[in-house]
């Protein structure tokens, strides 16, 4: 590694005493660091499996202690959690197919050169970038066009980022132009040019956009905490801060009263499996996706 | 796509012909676009009109239109109210602690990441760090809530462990902002690098060689080099974020807010939420809206116009 870098960078080149430190000091300080933001992840995960006992006398840091499924068994069976899992996949599904649309739909005519009004359309995107409504209009917008406690009403109210569209438009932009160019002069339109030669080239942006809808619906709060009310479409987000929050304040209750076993000690390992229950489909996309995200980020960051 | 007519019909047009002409060649164009320009009127442009309920004492069953103005009175009782001075200097205070303490980190994460040699370590580092950036607040507070819990909490146990006293994190006011301000390092510092990254990945390798010949330390050229083509990113970055001076994330302060520390966690974001759909206060917490909104927008022309003034790099 050492010598062949060392060719790279330039032929009379050898770390000097100081350099080699600050590597060995670099390589630390960042593995250090790296292994911060993950121990959360990986005591959570060793919560999961541990006997209540073990957590709440504090014997669990990275091992499981007394190892056991229940909390697992207990989430299988929740009739609650199974359904607020159902209404999550249903609402990114769709939700991430309107965004892509979407998306492609406004970010393909604003790639093009010219036509009549692309100003206009671009001063309007670019306003709402910096001023909006804010919450209290948009809520009564959404009462008054009778889109609460629908998911319609989400996947209309959040229909594209601008964000996202002009990283997609930025990529568009980037395709060699001979390629339309020649299309058009076989007579093909916009929409035979967009599917047929656009879309195809466009994978990397395609994938990245969608890993970023799909994980934007999936972990979004807000908007159903505000628009979806009916107990049937609680969100898995919702009824996982339903379940962890109320669990601390149950605790606070048994602590008050003096009812130091057991109800309180299901608690914890089950919050920690409900967790990470509901990441895993985030962290099942992401090493597959990882390699797209960074150059679409970076496409949108350098251009955008 | 403009090439081909033009040669088949080489005769003049007038300005309004070619209009036309150019309109009835983007016609895909149009259908595409109009349902995006329909969603921006209905749902960005409309809730912008409906902030005059600002200035009226809205009713639901009166509608926007129907409600009586009242002028300025919204903005007077705001004004006067302590729940203001305590949002206002929260979300200024949570903001300057973030710039302060998060902004950098990205920054010298990427230049550190970029001096690392062993490139699937690198890799390796930069997956973890990602990570949390893909996940909610929801999870993100919930492991932290466990973590930090003064009894059976990991953070604790090894505080005691090393002989000191078990932290209230989240009931003592100090502390709840440093958990604050950690958690957010947590989420957003790895996921900040990229874009740095991406600015060092563009730097042409020609200028470390020339900084080389000239016997220039690797120190030097992360000096002369590398942080130089990246200043650029990192002013754009800070004027759009200077845009957001007055908003602290909604979720964010949600998950990690309990009675015990809200005279300091309480912002605007929280407040509204809490005063205008929990209570129905439309009208007073759209007032609290536009000023929001009005200020980010203030500020974010001030840091713009300042830094053209002192720099090439500028939004607009």
């Amino acid at each position: 590694m050492t010598t062949s870098s060392r060719v790279r960078r330039g032929n009379k080149i050898r770390r000097t005493t100081g350099e080699l430190v600050f590597d060995i000091l670099n390589t630390l300080f960042l593995a250090l660091f790296a292994f911060t933001a993950l121990y959360p992840f990986l005591n959570t995960i060793a919560n999961s499996l541990s006997s209540n006992r073990a957590i709440m006398a504090g014997e669990v840091y990275l091992w499981p202690i007394e190892i056991n499924f229940e909390a697992y068994k207990q989430i299988w069976t929740d009739p609650y959690l199974f359904k607020a899992m159902r209404n999550t996949v249903l609402m990114t599904v769709f939700g991430t197919i309107i965004n892509m649309f979407a998306t492609i739909l406004a970010a393909y005519p604003l790639s093009r050169t010219y036509f009549p009004g692309k100003k206009i359309v671009m001063v309007m995107l670019t306003i709402t970038m910096f001023f909006g409504g804010g919450l209290i209009p948009t809520f009564i917008l959404m009462n008054t066009l009778g889109l609460m406690n629908k998911f319609a009403g989400l996947w209309i109210l959040s229909l594209f980022s601008t964000y996202n569209m002009i990283v997609m438009r930025t990529f568009f932009q980037g395709l060699p132009a001979e390629l339309e160019e020649s299309a058009a002069i076989e007579g093909a339109n916009d929409i035979v040019i967009l599917v047929k030669i656009m879309l195809p080239l466009s994978l990397p942006v395609l994938a990245t956009l969608t890993l970023f809808y799909a994980v934007g619906w999936w972990n979004s709060y807000m908007g159903p905490l505000l628009y979806i009310t009916d107990p049937e479409k609680v969100t898995l987000m919702l009824k996982l801060r339903q379940l962890l929050w109320a669990a601390q304040t149950a605790m606070q209750q048994i602590n008050e009263e003096g009812l130091m076993d057991k109800p309180r000690v299901t608690e914890e390992a089950f919050k920690a499996a409900a967790i990470l229950v509901s990441t895993v489909p985030i962290i099942m996309v992401y090493p597959f996706l990882q390699k797209y995200f960074v150059k679409g980020v970076m496409v949108g960051a350098l251009k955008g | 796509m403009t090439q081909l007519p033009s040669a088949i019909k080489p005769q003049r047009l007038t300005k309004r012909e070619r209009l036309w002409r150019d309109m009835r060649r983007a016609k895909y164009l149009y259908i595409m676009l109009a349902p995006i320009v329909l969603y921006l009127i209905v749902f960005k442009y409309l809730p912008m009109g409906g902030i005059v309920i600002a200035f009226k004492d809205f009713k639901l069953g009166r509608g926007i239109l129907g409600s009586d103005w009242v002028g300025m009175k919204n903005f007077q009782e705001l004004f006067r109210s302590p729940d203001f001075k305590l949002i206002l200097r929260n979300s200024i205070m949570l903001n300057v602690y973030l710039v302060v303490f998060t902004f950098p980190i990205p920054v010298i994460l990427a230049l550190l990441l970029n001096e690392l040699r062993a490139l699937r370590f690198k890799r390796v580092v930069q997956s973890v760090l990602y990570l949390p950036h893909f996940l909610s607040w929801v999870v993100l507070a919930g492991i932290l809530i466990a973590m930090l819990s003064p009894s059976s909490g990991v953070v604790n146990r090894i505080i005691v462990f090393f002989g000191g006293e078990p932290i209230y994190f989240m009931a003592d006011k100090t502390w709840w902002i440093v958990t604050f301000v950690v958690s957010s390092v947590w989420k957003e510092a790895g996921w900040g690098t990229i874009i740095f990254l991406a600015a060092i990945s563009g730097i042409d390798p020609e200028q470390y060689e020339a900084a080389r010949i000239d016997g220039a330390s690797r120190f030097r050229q992360v000096l002369h080099v590398t942080l130089p083509a990246i200043l650029p990113t990192v002013s754009i970055l800070l004027i759009l974020r200077m845009g957001s001076m007055m908003d602290v994330g909604f979720e964010h302060v949600y998950m990690l807010q309990n009675s015990y520390v809200r005279s300091v966690s309480d912002v605007f974001s929280v407040y509204v939420y809490r005063i205008g759909i929990e209570r129905l206060r439309f009208s007073y917490t759209s007032a609290i809206g536009l000023f929001q909104a009005l200020v980010n927008l203030v500020i974010l022309l001030g840091t713009n116009y300042l830094a053209k003034k002192v720099s090439e790099t500028s939004l607009f």
